[in-house]
């Protein structure tokens, strides 16, 4: 009897096991647990079992009853998962379709490294500062020892829109603007568009100057060198090779052009830096008194330097860029590289 | 400047290598922007002797010769008629190349070999003489090499010079700087003049009108000059440094100049009237062909060089057609003059005349050198052309040229601009070996005269950049300033426009950035009305091209400009903006009126490349944007009225921008005209506002209001109004009513179409009410709520659409 029993079980299980949907598997809870079920069968007939087999005889029905209930529960459970992920597997989507979203914009490359150019000298305590465009000859020139019929003023060749009004050349003048209205000390640094009748791969009549003043007392042309080495590492790499070489401009004396070591060859010589090994990228120096008598500073007690950079040129060498005039053309190939 | 580095070495003994002579010249100020290796176009040319020179016996123009290059004879068959036995010529031995890639093989010219080439200068491309064999000297080795023995390799320097180093436009300037450098001493040329006794005070005589702008003029006359050619160094001397050789008379003047940058201007005394040079400005549209050949009317105020009738020579600037050294010229006048370098800049500059001789007098040349340049000419003009001196030389020097002398250096303040510890004894020693005179009169304090030459020295400060640069940068410590802190200066435009470029970029827009100048046709193509004042643009006077000749005044010029391009390039979807000044013109002689704009252009889909989205964008895609950036900037009382509309714009389909009562700018559709006129196809949205206004306007400050916990109720109720009506309208008579409990209402629908009357629109408007202190009724919200849907109905004459659209 009690064989009959464990037969009973397995055919369950095995009958189980086979099942592929919820109804079969109702099926089975009917065949073997339902009020006329098998195993249900099997408990009404205890009273024929002998005596001395009857107490393990039941405790056996209500183990397998109790076993094949859960498991039952549990092939129901199993099934009912199943049945809803095949429901969701019939939603499936191409999910390699584009997403649909507002393509992000670009910054412009000028901008861009401007705007990083800024933030250094922002950390050095350097307040960034603006100015007109158009300028009186006055602040682009005389007032920054550039003297009219002065052969200096070739260096810089100037678009005139009347005798004294010109489109500035530099953004110096505005260095003169801030020392006329603020005393010493001054930290400022002046970004902005700037103009000369230039126009080749390497000149737009329009570029992006940036232009820093340092005016204090007990500065010397030794910090000149340390500003500038502190910054041109943050941009181009704490490796960077850095010169300084005797030049000149009007303003400043002693001048130096800083060159630093080509990022095309690393210094064999190649033909973005003309063979040299170098590449100038900033121009600076000491204020010259004369500019200091100009905004009634005293030369005496006060010393100062100065500096100025190309925007473009910086951008064209942190990018590879070879023609200086895609920045203005505006080609979207060209700006969403950016 | 070119500098040839032969020639330096005749002034200053050199024992670095080029390159490295280079590096240091570019270290303390003279950059070497190249150094370029020069050789002679021929190879395997030899110096050879002729031995003899006989007819060759199957030609009548053809002769043959022996010649010999000290070791081996060779016989060469020659047509030219200039040998004869004795001559040293350049021969091209069989395996020569000459210029033009021939190579010298063995050949047989009527019966006879020739086993070379004897050559012209002409065929050696050392001068222009092709009627004969080359002559060398009869003291000429025979067998050297021919590049080696008239000394034709060199190296040549590209020099940049800064317009304070005036001193360094001459050869001897920059052996002067290489001495200073090396230590070495300097060689200037030993001048050696012969005089006949004719005295140039008898024959000629020299007047200065104008002192202040001629301090000086001195003048020598050489008589029995024979003009021709120069030899082969002074040829390749001009050409190295870039100068092209003419006749033996000019390629002196040149030579002089180069050599000691002086500008010298030699006359043929024959066309100057009355033997008499006058000095003096011109009259007012006075007329002259100056030696290029080209008739000028000059200005006023030009330095002329005269004789006794008429102007000779533009001063400093150029000589004249007049009195121009020619071929049968036998006696010379020289000139060697200090003319006012203000007055040279300003003439050469009127008269669009660059010349080396303007470059050099506009900078300033040594005023010690006058005389010296005048007997080294001359006595190179004796040698060359074989002619006589006369004896002494004018010297008009009405004014004495300033000359700065004892400029008071400190030794302190050499330290404190460079921020070395330099010693008096090194700070002594940089300036002797730059020739100053130094004296000490006090205890670090030095009184020091520069030479001459050094005409850019004036003032303690220039005194220590020379210190400073033949110390050397590099030996100077980078050290850090130690500076006083202070409150940074406000920048609040920089950081809207960072703002801006931050929030366009999220909604999808890309900055670019246009040229400031535009074409006057790009004004023109808008279509401006006349009164606008947009048409008083800023002129360039001095523009490179028309295309660039105008300042913007608008920025929406660069914007079109930019998608027309696109669209060329295939890219017709475009979401652009850009920052930038705008120009006005306001009064002569005052700065125009700069205003910095904020621009944005939209065209083209909607949604680039989408698979599911195709429609195009429109008004309110660009306006959503205008008003997110008013958001992010919390910029509120922002209106847009469609009662004044920019001529740019289609007048249905635009707007202008409030800021309260302040004019912003405008946006809308670029009106159809104007798109025509520029040839667009496509339709274009776009806006521009002045963010000089918006930065007025910006507040920092926030303020917390308490927000209400209560539930709210709503009602949803569309109106049948007339097409036209804005939307605005029915708002602004909702909020006539100032009514506290009605939190927000806001639009869900427009519809036209079926169902409604033509020329007829439906708005579904839904108004959400709510207290602050308790949960409204049903029965408070419907008193208000029939107030103002009655108050729009009677001012509006509105119907409602269904009332049973209400809901909870």
């Amino acid at each position: 009897m009690i064989e009959d029993l464990q037969r009973l079980e397995n055919n369950a299980l095995a009958e189980l096991q086979e099942a592929s949907n919820q109804e079969q598997i109702l099926l089975i809870r009917t065949k073997y647990l339902g009020r006329k079920g098998l195993l249900t069968g099997q408990l009404r007939n205890i009273a024929q079992v002998p005596d001395e087999q009857r107490a393990l005889f039941g405790k056996r029905c209500n183990e397998i009853k109790l076993f094949l209930t859960s498991r039952i529960e549990e092939e129901l459970n199993k099934q009912s998962q199943n049945e809803k992920e095949n429901k969701l597997l019939k939603e499936k989507i191409d999910v390699t379709l584009p997403g649909r979203a507002i393509k992000y914009g670009r910054i412009h490359p000028i901008t861009q490294i401007s705007n990083e150019i800024c933030s250094i000298f922002s950390s050095f305590g350097f307040s960034i500062v603006e100015g007109p465009e158009i300028e009186l000859d006055y602040y682009n020139f005389e007032a920054l020892n550039i003297p009219k019929d002065h052969p200096a003023r070739d260096m810089q060749d100037t678009f005139y829109i009347e005798e004294n009004i010109v489109l500035r050349t530099h953004t110096s003048p505005v260095q003169v603007r801030v020392m006329e209205k603020v005393k010493p000390p001054v930290r400022i640094l002046s970004p902005g568009k700037v103009y000369r009748r230039d126009s080749d791969v390497s000149h737009t009549p329009m570029f992006h100057q940036i232009e820093g003043l340092l005016v204090d007392e007990g500065i010397t042309f030794g910090d000149l060198k340390g500003i500038l080495t502190l910054f041109l590492k943050k941009i181009f790499g704490q490796e960077t090779k850095i010169r300084f070489r005797p030049s000149f401009f009007p303003f400043t004396e002693p001048s130096a052009e800083v060159d630093i070591c080509c990022v095309m060859c690393r210094g064999k010589g190649c033909r973005v830096c003309g063979q040299s090994g170098w590449l100038e990228i900033l121009g600076s120096g000491m204020v010259d008194p004369a500019v200091f008598k100009y905004v009634k500073y005293n030369s005496e007690k006060y010393t100062g330097f100065a500096f100025g950079l190309g925007v473009e040129r910086m951008a064209m060498l942190k990018y590879g860029i070879s023609d200086i005039r895609l920045f203005y053309e505006n080609d979207f190939r060209f700006l969403r590289q950016f | 400047m070119l500098v040839s580095l032969k020639w330096l070495k005749d002034y200053v003994d050199i024992d670095l290598k080029a390159e490295k002579l280079a590096e240091r010249l570019t270290m303390s100020g003279l950059e070497v922007e190249s150094v370029k290796e020069i050789f002679p176009e021929f190879k395997g040319v030899v110096t050879a002797k002729i031995i003899s020179v006989k007819p060759h016996p199957n030609a009548d123009k053809l002769s043959l010769c022996e010649v010999t290059d000290g070791s081996k004879k060779y016989l060469v068959v020659c047509g030219a008629k200039n040998i004869k036995a004795g001559d040293v010529v350049p021969l091209a031995k069989v395996g020569a190349t000459i210029p033009g890639g021939y190579t010298i093989k063995p050949s047989v010219l009527r019966g006879e070999t020739s086993e070379g080439m004897l050559c012209s200068e002409a065929e050696l491309a050392i001068g222009e003489d092709a009627s004969g064999i080359m002559q060398l000297p009869k003291n000429m080795k025979p067998g050297k090499p021919l590049e080696k023995a008239l000394d034709l390799e060199d190296t040549v320097f590209d020099i940049s010079i800064t317009p304070n180093r005036a001193d360094c436009l001459s050869v001897i300037g920059i052996a002067r700087e290489v001495a200073a450098l090396t230590g070495k001493k300097i060689k200037m040329p030993k001048v050696n003049i012969k005089e006949i006794s004719e005295n140039i005070k008898s024959l000629a005589s020299v007047k200065i009108m104008d002192a202040e702008l001629c301090p000086r003029y001195t003048a020598r006359m050489i008589k029995k000059v024979k003009i021709g050619p120069s030899p082969v160094w002074l040829k390749t001397r001009l050409e190295a440094c870039g100068m092209r050789a003419i006749n033996n008379i000019v390629d002196v003047t040149n030579f002089v100049m180069l050599e000691m940058g002086q500008p010298l201007h030699a006359f043929d005394f024959r066309y100057l009237e009355k033997n008499k040079i006058i000095v003096r400005k011109s009259k007012k549209n006075e007329e002259f062909i100056s030696l290029d050949g080209k008739s000028r009317k000059l200005a006023d105020e030009t330095l002329l060089i005269c004789d006794g009738v008429k102007p000779v020579a533009i001063g400093g600037i150029m000589g004249g057609l007049n009195s121009e050294v020619k071929e049968d010229t036998a006696i010379i006048l020289l000139e060697s003059a200090y003319f006012n370098p203000v007055s040279i800049r300003r003439s050469a500059r009127k008269l669009a005349m660059p010349t080396e001789a303007a470059f050099r007098f506009e900078r300033g040349i040594d005023p010690e050198g006058v005389v010296k340049a005048l007997n080294r000419a001359t006595q190179l003009i004796a040698e060359l052309a074989d002619g006589s001196i006369c004896k002494n030389y004018i010297d008009e020097y009405p004014r004495k040229i300033r000359q700065v002398k004892n400029i008071k250096l400190r030794l302190e303040q050499v330290r404190k601009i460079t921020g070395t510890q330099i010693s008096a004894m090194e700070v002594t020693k940089i300036l002797r070996n730059l020739g100053m005179r130094t004296t000490r009169s006090g205890k670090g304090i030095y009184l020091v005269t520069p030479p001459a030459f050094r005409v850019d020295i004036t003032r303690e400060i220039d005194l220590i950049e020379e210190i400073v640069r033949i110390y050397g940068f590099d030996r100077v410590p980078a050290s850090l300033p130690n500076v006083s802190v202070g409150e940074l200066l406000p920048n609040s435009h920089l950081k809207l426009e960072d703002n801006i470029r931050k929030i366009m970029n999220g909604m999808g827009f890309s900055e670019v950035i246009n040229y400031s100048f535009i074409a006057p046709a790009s004004v023109d193509s808008l279509l401006f009305p006349p009164e606008d004042e947009r048409l008083n643009v800023v002129k360039i006077n001095n523009p490179l091209t028309e295309e660039q000749s105008v300042m913007r005044p608008t920025i929406i010029t660069g914007l079109l400009d930019t998608l027309k391009k696109n669209i060329n390039n295939g890219y017709a979807n475009l979401k652009i903006f850009e920052l930038g000044c705008s120009f006005l013109h306001e009064k002569h002689g005052k700065l125009p009126k700069e205003r910095n704009m904020f621009a944005s252009l939209i065209s083209g889909k909607k949604m680039e490349n989408l698979w599911d989205y195709k429609s195009n964008v429109d008004f309110y895609d660009l306006k959503g944007c205008l008003e997110n950036i008013f958001y992010a900037l919390k910029l509120e009382n922002i209106t847009f009225k469609s009662d004044v509309v920019d001529t740019l714009l289609h007048p249905g389909k635009s707007c202008s921008i409030f800021l309260g009562d302040t004019p912003l700018g405008y946006m809308g559709e670029i009106h159809p005209h104007i798109l025509e006129n520029i040839d667009l196809k496509q339709v274009v949205y776009v806006f521009e506002i002045n963010t000089d206004i918006l930065e007025k306007h910006l507040k920092d400050e926030i303020t917390y209001r308490d927000f209400s916990r209560f539930p709210a109720i709503t009602r949803d109720v569309a109106f049948i109004v007339s097409r036209d009506m804005e939307a605005d309208y029915i708002f602004n008579i909702i909020s006539s009513f100032k009514e506290d409990l009605l939190e927000n209402v806001e639009i869900f629908d427009i519809y036209e179409g079926k169902g409604i009357p033509e020329n007829a629109k439906s708005v579904g408007l839904r108004f959400s009410y709510r207290s602050a202190e308790r949960t409204l009724t049903d029965g408070e919200a419907n008193i208000i709520h029939d107030k103002i849907i009655r108050g729009i109905v009677d001012v509006t004459k509105a119907k409602i659409r269904g009332e049973e659209n209400q809901e909870e």
